[in-house]
């Protein structure tokens, strides 16, 4: 950062700092609060052998795997050689821009600026001015958010070229497509309190509280789509083990909401953060997870782990087919087995190379 | 506690609350929240007062810190801030351009997470190396590299005027 940009970064700390007022009665308030801590302490210390107890035993009822927990991790298979495709041309713009297993990519957009797939034309449009753009996986309505329409998600629709602003009270913390295009769900913070909401391409908008007692998220909680786009997930923080802000916080498992209604519905012991809709297998038996060290493939069902992979944000493109970009090779796409084996590499054009690039089936 | 306990404490907070609360502000940037954010720490600091009496400041700002960026509560707490007004694109430099950057940046400021709000308060409230920051917020260096790196990329995003020659880079 050059000088004067330091320096006018640090003035403007200090101002920030300088608008506080002097706070009467601090020592007084800080005394009172001090003491009920204390009392508080005192009757926590008088149930301590009580604790001791549970805090040992929880931890091992919860945390025990139904199995010794020895990641099994598929059989490498013989490495096949990987099938590096052609650069797409300069007029990919032109048309859907296909990747391997099928795929199209469905917008190439950094802070809201770069490509959206217009599906009505079958060709891209440039996207720019918004803070943010999220393409559709299918359809033919684009979601956009605007600096200055605070607590409002654009619709626009391709196909009547209307945009619409509909109400999302709060700060919008994530947002998701369903796989079918038809609702966003809504990671909203408001009140301190974390709401799924769910908007429809129709307009309607409803919000669900979820309990953040009961389903404690910290760190990186945002509601993702399950692949049948009939339920949400929110990653559940393991809240007996400690956490630290070096690190990403440890996850005991994933909660499920049903979408129509906010409902939870079920709890998989999964460890990890599933990206997306995408993220689960076609015939629902895996998932791949940001762990909280590394992109796990898992079992969807018994929360196992399979074994470590590249990169956590991938598509299942058929039961046994991923696609991801590719880390250390950022440009490209790669088609991949469930092992890590590259099967196929498409280079993206350049004009995507560094964009946050959404992909969707054909 | 004795009163003579409750004596030191209250000598301590009458003395060094105000600069205190100026940490808290600029973490927190509201009066409420950094009132709040603050008694929580000096009461965290009183029940402890016995072991930490000569070390007192350096523990208070510890908590500060420490609960600024951890848990849901902050994470709650990071998302009220409101970005109803945003800080609007000045326009051609003027000699109010350095005023107005630092007002922009002041409102900017306010929108980061709590995470990156911290990190810069240390840098530049504090003055403290990324060594220092890091030991205090209890995460290695190149978390607080790329938690400045990530703040000061937002910031030029939301005052287009800061910085616009210059990539990102955290100073040690």
């Amino acid at each position: 950062m050059n000088r004067p940009a330091e320096d006018a970064l640090r003035a403007a700390v200090h101002d920030l700092a300088e608008e506080a007022r002097p706070a009467g009665g601090l020592a007084l308030a800080a005394l009172a609060r001090g003491r009920r801590r204390r009392a508080r302490r005192r009757v926590a210390a008088a149930g301590a052998a009580v604790v001791a107890v549970a805090v040992v035993l929880v931890p091992l009822v919860l945390l025990r795997p139904d199995r010794p927990v020895q990641p099994a991790r598929p059989t490498p298979s013989p490495t096949p050689s990987t099938m590096l495709l052609p650069t797409p041309g300069a007029d990919w713009s032109t048309r859907p821009l296909a990747l391997p297993g099928g795929w199209v990519v469905t917008g190439g957009v950094t802070r809201g600026t770069g490509y959206v797939l217009d599906r009505t034309r079958s060709r891209y449009v440039r996207a720019g001015g918004y803070a943010e753009v999220w393409p559709a996986p299918t359809g033919t309505v684009t979601a956009v958010r605007d600096e200055q329409r605070p607590g409002q998600l654009g619709l626009a629709d391709a196909a009547t070229g209307k945009l619409r602003w509909q109400r999302v009270p709060g700060v919008i913390h994530h947002l998701q497509w369903s796989p079918d295009g038809r609702r966003l769900a809504v990671t909203v913070l408001r009140g301190q309190m974390k709401r799924l909401g769910v908007l429809e391409v129709g307009g309607r908008y409803r919000e669900y509280l979820v309990d953040p007692v009961r389903y404690l998220c910290t760190d990186y909680c945002a509601f993702t789509w399950t692949r049948d786009g009939r339920e949400v997930t929110l990653p559940l923080t393991d809240s007996f083990v400690p956490r630290s802000e070096s690190s990403r916080h440890p996850r005991w498992g994933v909660q499920f909401f049903s979408a129509d209604d906010g409902r939870p519905t079920r709890f998989v012991k999964i460890p990890g953060d599933p990206a997306g809709p995408w993220s689960w297998s076609p015939d629902g038996n895996r998932v791949v997870v940001q762990g909280q060290r590394e992109p796990l493939l898992v079992d969807a069902v018994t929360g196992t782990v399979l074994g470590p992979l590249p990169v956590a944000e991938v598509a299942w493109v058929g039961d046994d087919r991923l696609l991801y970009r590719r880390p250390g090779g950022y440009r490209d796409v790669v088609l991949a087995d469930p092992a890590g084996h590259e099967l196929q590499r498409l280079p993206l054009p350049r004009e995507l190379a560094e964009r946050t690039v959404s992909i969707a089936p054909k | 506690m004795t009163e003579g306990t409750d004596g030191e404490f209250t000598a301590f907070v009458n003395e060094r609350g105000d600069a205190l609360l100026r940490v808290a502000y600029a973490l927190a940037g509201s009066q409420h929240a950094a009132e709040d954010l603050l008694q929580n720490a000096l009461a965290k600091a009183y029940t402890r007062w016995p072991r930490i009496r000569g070390d007192a400041e350096p523990y208070v700002r510890r908590i500060l810190y420490h609960d600024q960026v951890s848990g849901w509560r902050r994470l709650a707490r990071r998302r009220e801030v409101p970005v109803a007004v945003l800080p609007e694109r000045p326009g051609e430099r003027d000699s109010g351009h350095d005023s107005e950057l630092r007002m922009l940046l002041r409102d900017a400021l306010r929108t980061l997470p709590p995470r990156q709000r911290a990190v810069l308060t240390l840098r530049y409230l504090e003055d403290l190396s990324v060594e220092q920051t890091a030991a205090i917020l209890g995460c290695r260096a190149g978390t607080v590299a790329s938690q400045a790196s990530r703040a000061l990329a937002r910031l030029r995003e939301l005052v287009p005027s800061f910085d616009p020659a210059s990539s990102p880079e955290v100073k040690r």
